[in-house]
């Protein structure tokens, strides 16, 4: 029997572009994977290898996403939030997401779950409780933006009954959840957020502070969901050896590259493993 | 996936090769019994090991669990970069003892 | 687990702000039936306790020393250099909090004065994390009071806490029940207590809100955290996780006899099978 090969992209920003670079490599061997599963950053590629979207449409679609643009008002919001002048609630976002929904749109449209050519499952975090969920119905834009709904920054997103907001925040590399579907083969590509290294404002020890907790949280599941399951997962961590910003799309082809790199040093391994 | 058993005060295991589905029981099987021959104190050796998947890890930690459960310890020497970052990021150092070197490891059991 | 060798027993004592003193309730409840600890893990709140007994307080006298450490007058005191720093950027710096240290600071040293490390009766460990890397930390030597400031340096709260050339900050942000210490040092039964950090129902404004995200992730930590350590661990791990039939927030420090009666009740639904594995 054909061994079922999930893919489980994590966090991470545009550093989930690397994933690119990781399908790349497997298309070269003429591995195709059976399901995919993300989390915030990872969830947009994930669907777009559910979706079978081209790589050059990806690369636009990242390109576009990490723009300055995206994120406009971040700092005039932040002051007005913290003063009181304007009022924070659940609800808020420091940022309007008019032009990330935008941007999302040009690349999947008004596609839904239905569409794929293969079970596609995104990971978002319920606000109040702080459990992670698995959304895996309804419009793509819709879970994509939910599940990338960083926090304070993007404004949580409802879906049902639901309040969403980033999947980093309870299962930031959910591999759980392709255990749980089932698989014989998990190839999970996680990264640890960067860290900087000078904080001169409220705003930055508060980004700072969120990415520690990420960072813990992405370990401490990890540790778990490879001690604890019987499933065979198969980690590709890519290393970065220069700073990468948080908007910085000119790497992208660098980004994409490690991430076919740390492929390509365990691909050997992970043919063995599909053809025994 | 291959061993290499040096005797010593404590016995040196050297691993080489992949650490997966294909290889863990044989591992597993391999410290159990050297650990229940007289040896509840032993040192793996990780520095030829190029590849390791969950099923490593989940090895690691059968050894670890059977060495104390005697009253002994499972410690790591030298694991290659590639594969320290896995066990970095599945947490292994804050429970598992793990050394540059092989001398450091044997220093440990010392004290 | 070898019979003839009485296995090592290690108390390891979560983060949980006021919800820490019901470690004092454990610690009563041990007392009486006479259960012998030889290792102590302490993170953030649950730090001050694991001091406390690591250094031979007695549970009284540390009952007492807690309800003159723990008020509200330690954080009444705000510190307006960096409430200003929030608007004005370059007033900022890393050593960042809300409220001023002096209070606590003062409190702490009234209580652990000098004491080291070196001084422990029985071993001990506080955890806090690498401000700047997000690594736990683990303190095994130096001034108590350091270690324990730098523990429960919550943040925005109080500001991170310099201690050799490391700054850090409160170890719930990375280990926030440390039962892995006593993993790796080899103890065989490790008593864990733990709680989880209070969900609050509002947002008003943005501070509250990276609060309450904050707590979520604590949370998601704690949780993960436990069940790996579960999963790793080669014998008895015995959670003692007390109930609490009302919210119990950061400062609620009249609610201290209560907390500490519910301690005490969790561990003592625990004594006999704690008796059972230590063959008493």
């Amino acid at each position: 029997m054909k061994k079922r090969l999930s893919i489980v992209i994590g966090s991470g920003g545009i550093l989930c572009a690397s994933s690119l670079g990781l399908i790349k490599a497997l298309q070269s061997e003429g591995i195709q994977p059976s399901m995919a599963v993300g989390c915030s950053g990872g969830s947009l590629y994930a669907s777009i290898i559910a979706l079978g979207i081209d790589s050059e449409i990806a690369q636009s679609l990242t390109i576009d996403l990490y723009k300055n643009d995206v994120v406009e008002g971040y700092t005039s919001n932040l002051r007005a939030a913290m003063t009181g002048e304007t009022r924070f609630t659940e609800s808020s976002g420091l940022v309007d997401d008019k032009v990330m929904l935008e941007r999302l749109s040009i690349a999947f449209g008004e596609k839904t779950f239905k569409d794929t050519i293969m079970p596609l499952y995104i990971v978002a975090t319920e606000f109040y409780s702080g459990e992670a969920k698995v959304i895996s119905s309804g419009k793509i834009v819709d879970a994509t933006r939910a599940s990338s709904a960083i926090p304070m920054v993007f404004p949580p997103v409802k879906i049902g009954e639901h309040l969403f907001v980033d999947g980093a925040v309870s299962n930031p590399l959910p591999i759980d959840v392709a255990i749980r579907e089932g698989s014989d083969l998990i190839i999970a590509m996680g990264f640890e957020l960067p860290i900087r290294k000078r904080m001169n404002s409220y705003a930055a020890v508060t980004s700072h502070l969120n990415s520690l907790y990420m960072n813990n949280i992405l370990k401490s599941s990890f540790a778990f969901y490879n001690a604890a399951s019987h499933a065979e997962i198969i980690s590709i961590l890519p290393t970065f050896d220069r700073q990468i910003g948080g908007f910085d799309h000119h790497q992208l082809p660098y980004i994409i590259e490690q991430g076919e790199k740390a492929t390509a040093e365990h691909i050997s391994y992970i043919k063995k493993l599909l053809d025994n | 996936m291959e061993t290499t058993i040096t005797p010593g005060k404590i016995d040196v295991i050297a691993v080489s090769g992949a650490i997966d589905a294909l290889t863990a029981a044989e591992l597993i099987a391999i410290f159990h019994k050297h650990i229940h021959d007289g040896h509840p104190d032993v040192i793996a050796d990780f520095s030829q090991v190029e590849f390791m998947s969950s099923a490593g890890l989940r090895a690691i930690l059968a050894s670890v669990k059977e060495a104390r459960s005697v009253g002994g310890d499972f410690r790591m020497a030298n694991p290659s970069a590639g594969i320290d970052k896995v066990l970095k990021m599945a947490g292994f150092h804050n429970i598992v003892k793990i050394y540059p070197s092989v001398q450091e490891a044997l220093a440990s059991f010392g004290s | 687990m070898s019979a003839s060798k009485k296995p090592r027993v290690a108390l390891v004592v979560g983060s949980g702000s006021v919800k820490c003193a019901a470690a004092l309730g454990l610690w009563k409840s041990l007392d009486k039936a006479g259960i012998p600890i030889d290792m102590l893990v302490g993170c953030s709140g649950g730090s001050l306790y694991t001091a406390g007994m690591a250094l031979g307080f007695s549970v009284d006298e540390t009952i007492q020393k807690t309800k003159m450490l723990w008020n509200e007058k330690v954080t009444e005191q705000k510190n307006w250099r960096a409430l200003a720093g929030v608007l004005f950027p370059k007033l900022f710096n890393n050593h960042f909090g809300m409220v001023s240290e002096k209070p606590l600071m003062a409190r702490l040293n009234s209580v652990f004065g000098n004491k080291t490390f070196n001084d422990t009766k029985i071993p001990l460990t506080i955890m806090a994390t690498d401000f700047q890397s997000g690594e736990s930390v683990p303190i095994t030597n130096g001034k108590i009071v350091d270690a324990i400031r730098a523990s429960v340096a919550i943040p925005f709260v109080w500001g991170a806490h310099k201690v050799g050339e490391r700054l850090l900050i409160d170890g719930s942000v990375s280990d926030p029940m440390p039962v892995d210490i006593a993993i790796k040092e080899g103890a065989e039964i490790i008593l864990a207590m733990g709680f989880q950090s209070p969900i609050s129902p509002k947002i008003k404004s943005i501070s509250r809100y990276a609060f309450h995200i904050n707590s979520l992730i604590t949370n998601n930590l704690y949780q993960s955290n436990f069940s790996f350590h579960s999963a790793a661990h080669h014998a008895e791990i015995v959670p003692i996780f007390p109930d609490f039939d009302r919210p119990i927030r950061l400062f609620d420090t009249d609610q201290i006899p209560y907390v500490i009666e519910q301690g005490e009740k969790a561990t003592d639904a625990q004594i006999p099978y704690i008796r059972k594995l230590l063959n008493l």
